[in-house]
């Protein structure tokens, strides 16, 4: 009997209503996640990626399909499942310490074990000797960190990142990728990563699910096959690079959808 | 290099402040020179403009009398009474009409109106409703302050960056949490402007309503030197009603810590 799933996001489709008509954004997508799993999503934008992870996340509460965890149906938010978003969320008026102590203020810990603890994170991120500064003092990668902390912070099981390092450099996003590949081999967190970069979802995950452009669907799911840990220093390998191809040969046709539709929107006005 | 930099930036701090206060004691003796100028140019009515010598003197008559002191008292707890309930009510009210879309929707545009009407026109009711002691002045004066202090309020609820209210909400934060740990802190700065503009309304509204009908505090003395044609004391009255106002709004400017990095008094110095 093969071990049921942390997540199982069960035939789930979202449509919003806009003043322009009905947007499907996400399409008849269903997926099993396995405890301790690192999965990728990779695809064009507005094919869905952000709605299907507030979908899961519990931030959307109306769609069509089921999500269950551990079997049991979502409703809302909860403390299972943290999440790390797209757009900078850092609290401006803590300072990086204090960010990373945010949910443990909420759950009511003490003052000296949240600190203890937000100590500890901020030191996994790499981030120790920075904790009395405020996030206006610290660079964009540094916010995204001490963000990724205060999502670690409570020990969601499961973990939900919206292209964590879109905003980022390369160079910052690649040492960054090595950063989530040490935590990930600590923590052993299921783990849902969007992202719109190739190399970073070939490095950092088990499948690679790659959704198609509007109305957003699965197209195809790649197990990656290559020995773990997998530091940035791979990337140069031949089986790295045929990973990428493959998948660039799918996402190519998807993007480019996209492109052309942005495209003809130009057009129009 | 460090201590260097700080013993710089220091001199530069003092060199800019002692310069500021130049130009402010300039400023003064110029504006009293023209008041002096016209006093004596004989285009106003003898007596209107007294000279600053006068007024000098009616002021220090007042900080000597009891009964000045009398006034001040009622009219310093007028304001402050009116200010702290109206900008109570203001702050809740604010936040209300901005966290909740029906309650903005309902209470905004009413809002809106009565902000923008003179306050005064409620003194008659207000008279009636307190009569003519310290109640209706404290009324007028919350009257005053809650409008634009709901208003701002509101609008600055209304501009939080959303990231924030997304990660209490994917925190299970209740409705308790949500306003102490983010809607608070991220309003400080909208609520330290908001509380400064509404000591002044508050002010004016006391004052408003202690010149057109009181027996007590700093407006009912101005009106009886008025009707004494006792120009000096009058000046007097204004300049301490101007001072004490001023002095509100900047204590209440230092007692409200923003927080964050741009407020900190010591820069950081990276290690
Ligand atoms: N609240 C909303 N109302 C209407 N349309 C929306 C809303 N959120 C997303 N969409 C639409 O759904 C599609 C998918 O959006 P999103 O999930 O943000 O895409 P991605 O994250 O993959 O870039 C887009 O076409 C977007 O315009
Ligand atoms: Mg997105």
């Amino acid at each position: 009997m093969s071990p049921s799933p942390a997540l199982r996001i069960s035939r789930v489709s979202k449509h919003f209503e806009t003043g322009k008509g009905r947007v499907t954004a996400v399409d008849d997508v269903s997926l099993d996640i396995m405890q301790g799993e690192f999965i990728s999503i990779i695809g064009p934008s507005g094919c869905g990626k952000s709605t299907l992870m507030n979908m899961v996340g519990g931030l959307l509460t109306e769609y069509d399909g089921d999500i269950l965890l551990d079997g049991k149906k979502v409703s809302g938010c909860q403390p299972e499942i943290g999440m790390v978003f797209q757009e900078e969320s850092t609290f401006p008026w803590r300072t990086a310490l204090e960010n990373v102590a945010f949910p443990l203020e909420a759950a009511g810990l003490t003052r000296d074990k949240r600190i203890a603890r937000a100590r500890d994170l901020l030191d996994l991120v790499g981030l120790s000797g920075f904790e009395n500064h405020y996030p206006a003092e610290l660079s964009g990668g540094m916010r995204q960190r001490i963000a990724i902390a205060r999502t670690l912070a409570f020990e969601p099981r499961i973990l939900l990142m919206d292209e964590p390092f879109a905003a980022l450099d390369e160079q910052t996003r690649l040492l960054l990728g090595d950063k989530v590949v040490q935590i990930q081999n600590k923590l052993r967190q299921t783990t849902l990563l969007i992202t719109h970069n190739i190399s970073e979802a070939v490095q950092l995950s088990d499948r690679v699910l790659i959704m198609t452009f509007r109305p957003g669907r699965i197209k195809r799911v790649i197990e990656i096959d290559l020995p773990r840990p997998r530091s940035s220093e791979m990337m140069g390998s031949e089986a790295f690079g045929r990973y990428v191809a493959e998948i660039w040969q799918d996402l190519r046709e998807e993007a480019s959808k996209g492109l052309h539709d942005a495209e003809a929107a130009a057009r129009q006005g | 290099m460090v201590a260097v930099g700080q013993v710089k930036s220091g001199l530069r701090a003092r060199t800019r402040f002692s310069r500021v206060t130049i130009y402010r004691i300039v400023a003064l003796v110029v504006i009293i020179a023209l008041w002096e100028g016209a006093g004596a140019s004989g285009l106003f009515f003898r007596g209107v403009i007294p000279s600053s010598v006068f007024v000098t003197a009616a002021l220090l008559r007042l900080l000597g009398d009891p009964v000045f002191w009398g006034h001040f008292g009622v009219t310093l707890f007028e304001i402050v009474t009116g200010f702290a309930i109206g900008s109570a009510l203001g702050m809740l009210g604010g936040l209300g009409i901005g966290m909740n879309r029906y309650a903005g929707q309902v209470f905004e545009p009413v809002a809106e109106y009565l902000a923008s009407t003179p306050k005064v026109v409620f003194l008659p009711i207000l008279l009636i409703l307190f009569g003519i002691g310290v109640g209706s002045k404290i009324s007028l004066g919350a009257i005053s302050c809650f409008f634009p202090l709901a208003l701002s309020i509101a609008a600055a609820v209304r501009n939080i960056n959303p990231m924030y209210l997304r990660v209490g909400q994917s925190l299970n934060l209740t409705l308790t949490q949500r306003v102490k740990m983010i809607y608070l802190p991220a309003l400080t700065p909208a609520i330290a402007t908001g509380l400064r503009l509404g000591f002044g309304i508050a002010t004016v509204g006391c004052l408003m309503s202690e010149i057109k009908l009181s027996n007590k505090g700093l407006g009912h003395a101005a009106m009886q030197a008025y009707g004494r044609f006792d120009i000096p004391t009058m000046l007097a009255l204004l300049i301490v009603i101007f001072a004490t106002a001023a002095l509100g709004n900047s204590l209440i400017g230092r007692l409200i810590r923003l927080p964050g990095p741009t407020n900190r008094r010591v820069t950081h110095v990276p290690r």
